[in-house]
């Protein structure tokens, strides 16, 4: 067995070895690389940015914890950003398991030991104002420091829940759902996952079908995503963006050529862009995990580009292209 | 004949914007997920009779039948469970507890994995064998570089060009195949619909 055969025959443990190694190095060592956003995020993002309290967007938790690493910084960056402006949201699931990680997602960001969360108000908690009148979202704010709660420090301001936010989470056969929800929201969610009534909440009553929605934000590791498109884009003309795993994002670039999708963010590195653009317009101080994970994505993806070269060096130096087959491999 | 009646209906239904039509939209919206919902229990029912006669004739890798139906019938136990049961009072509850620390981890390690695999593969199977082939490596490679910054630090055509490669290329492909995809699901649902393709009803190679 010459030098190029014992190289072709390494033992796959090796190879495990050294991605295991570049993959956990880089949270030791930060690298910090650009990230340069592209135009399907910064597509999103504009959309997300032209909003405001008037408006309403949906984010479906479309996807289980096997594809969370990708996923879940989307919506958090997303979240973020509609909470920042006041862009009401509406919180749902495909899955049973997507409602769950929804609920770690914003338990994170209610989380005010951090610096730069959001303090959450439960929908039992300012009844007395609503008892009083609804009448905005401003005045709503202003009554309730004014009743004497501050904002905790280091938090970015206030997410009252049925007004800034809804989550109306998991329903079973969610294309129906989609479907139902295009003539009637609370229809297909008489309560959120709080039990709290849903028809009575104003972000309901100021958008009360798909019709009145500005964009809805699926997050899919699957082609779930299809299913807002299907039957909310076709139906309603919802507008729809995209957030996928990388290797499900070459399929759904006709859907932004055709306008059928608004923009779409692709993998962990569309997530990294979508939190870069949040930083440069102010709306966080920091970039998240997603960004934080692109180092460890840049030296795994030139590891095994050097693989591929050197797999081929060995496969072509030592003549195998023309013999019929390696000897066994381990 | 339900399936004719109702494909038919709600093909119809589509392109008619009348009041009634939407009334009969409307009901058919609000009992699909109750169906859906009965339907979960016959898949549930289904599951456990094949699960359950792998058990009791300890047929092959008939443990993992077992793992199946433990955790199916045993969740729902402990969502029942108060969290007390975990030292506090209004925490959360066992299911709680082992949707966040044994499902999720179990899922994404199985999707982390992936990673140890594409690298091992890469190496043993990924040759220049052919032109078609070697374009095929030159395009990834292209592609790889753009979905990280690293690839930035080349200079903004390196990045560039794999976008171009994703955005036209790709794209055509794509949607050649979409359409074929699309001709086919038309073709196969009007052939469910019309009861020429029945299939789905059981009874295959009877």
């Amino acid at each position: 067995m010459n030098f190029w055969e014992k190289m072709l025959n390494i033992d796959r443990r090796w190879i495990y070895l050294a991605i295991a190694i570049i993959v956990i190095v880089p949270f030791f060592a930060r690298m910090g690389l650009p990230v340069v956003p592209t135009r399907e995020v910064e597509s999103i993002y504009n959309l997300v940015d032209s909003l405001g309290p008037e408006d309403a967007i949906f984010v479906g938790w479309d996807f289980d914890p096997g594809t969370e690493a990708e996923n879940q910084p989307m919506g958090v960056a997303v979240l973020r950003h509609a909470f920042s402006r006041h862009v009401p949201v509406f919180i749902t699931a495909y899955y049973p398991l997507g409602q769950a990680l929804a609920q770690q997602a914003v338990g994170g960001i209610f989380d005010t030991r951090v610096p730069g969360n959001y303090a959450f108000v439960p929908w039992t908690e300012w009844e007395s104002m609503r008892a009083a009148g609804f009448a905005g979202r401003d005045s709503l704010e202003t009554a309730w420091t004014a009743a004497g709660h501050a904002l905790p420090e280091g938090a970015r301001g206030w997410v009252f829940e049925g007004v800034d936010y809804a989550f109306l989470g998991y329903q079973p056969s969610f294309y129906l759902v989609i479907l139902g929800m295009g003539t009637s929201i609370a229809s297909q969610y008489p309560t959120d996952t709080n039990g709290n009534p849903v028809p009575e909440m104003p972000i309901l009553q100021a958008h009360k079908t798909l019709r009145d929605v500005d964009l809805a934000v699926t997050l899919a590791g699957s082609t779930t995503c299809m299913t807002w498109v299907i039957y909310g884009t076709s139906r309603v003309g919802l507008r729809v963006a995209f957030g996928v795993t990388a290797v499900m994002a070459t399929d759904y670039f006709p859907y932004i050529q055709s306008g059928q999708i608004v923009g779409m963010m692709g993998g962990l590195r569309g997530a990294a862009e979508y939190e870069v653009l949040e930083t440069q317009g102010g709306y966080t101080d920091v970039t998240g995990k997603a960004y934080r994970g692109m180092d460890v994505q840049s030296l795994a993806h030139i590891a095994i580009i050097l693989m591929v070269v050197l797999g081929n060096i060995a496969f072509f130096a030592g003549g195998f292209n023309k013999k019929t087959a390696l000897k066994a491999r381990r | 004949m339900i399936a004719l009646v109702g494909g038919v209906i709600m093909i119809i239904q589509y392109f008619v914007p009348h009041r009634i039509s939407q009334d009969v939209f409307n009901y058919y919206t609000s009992w699909g997920p109750i169906v859906a919902t009965f339907a979960l229990i016959l898949g549930v029912g289904s599951v456990t009779r094949v699960h359950m006669y792998k058990i009791r004739m300890k047929s092959t890798n008939w443990a993992y039948s077992l793992a199946v139906i433990l955790p199916m019938f045993l969740m729902p136990v402990f969502a029942l469970l108060p969290g007390s049961l975990l030292g506090g009072t209004d925490g959360p509850g066992f299911f709680d507890f082992m949707y966040s620390r044994v499902q999720i981890p179990i899922q994404a390690t199985m999707f982390s994995m992936l990673a140890f695999y594409i690298a091992s593969a890469a190496f043993r199977a990924f040759r220049a064998k052919s032109l078609l082939a070697t374009v095929l490596l030159v395009a990834a490679v292209f592609v790889m570089l753009a979905q990280v910054p690293i690839g930035d630090l080349a200079g903004r055509w390196l990045p560039n060009t794999g976008q171009w490669i994703l955005r036209f290329p790709n794209l055509a492909a794509k949607r050649a195949i979409e359409l074929g995809v699309g001709f086919g699901m038309l073709a196969t649902s009007l052939k469910i619909i019309f009861g020429v393709e029945r299939g789905w009803l059981g009874g295959a190679g009877e």
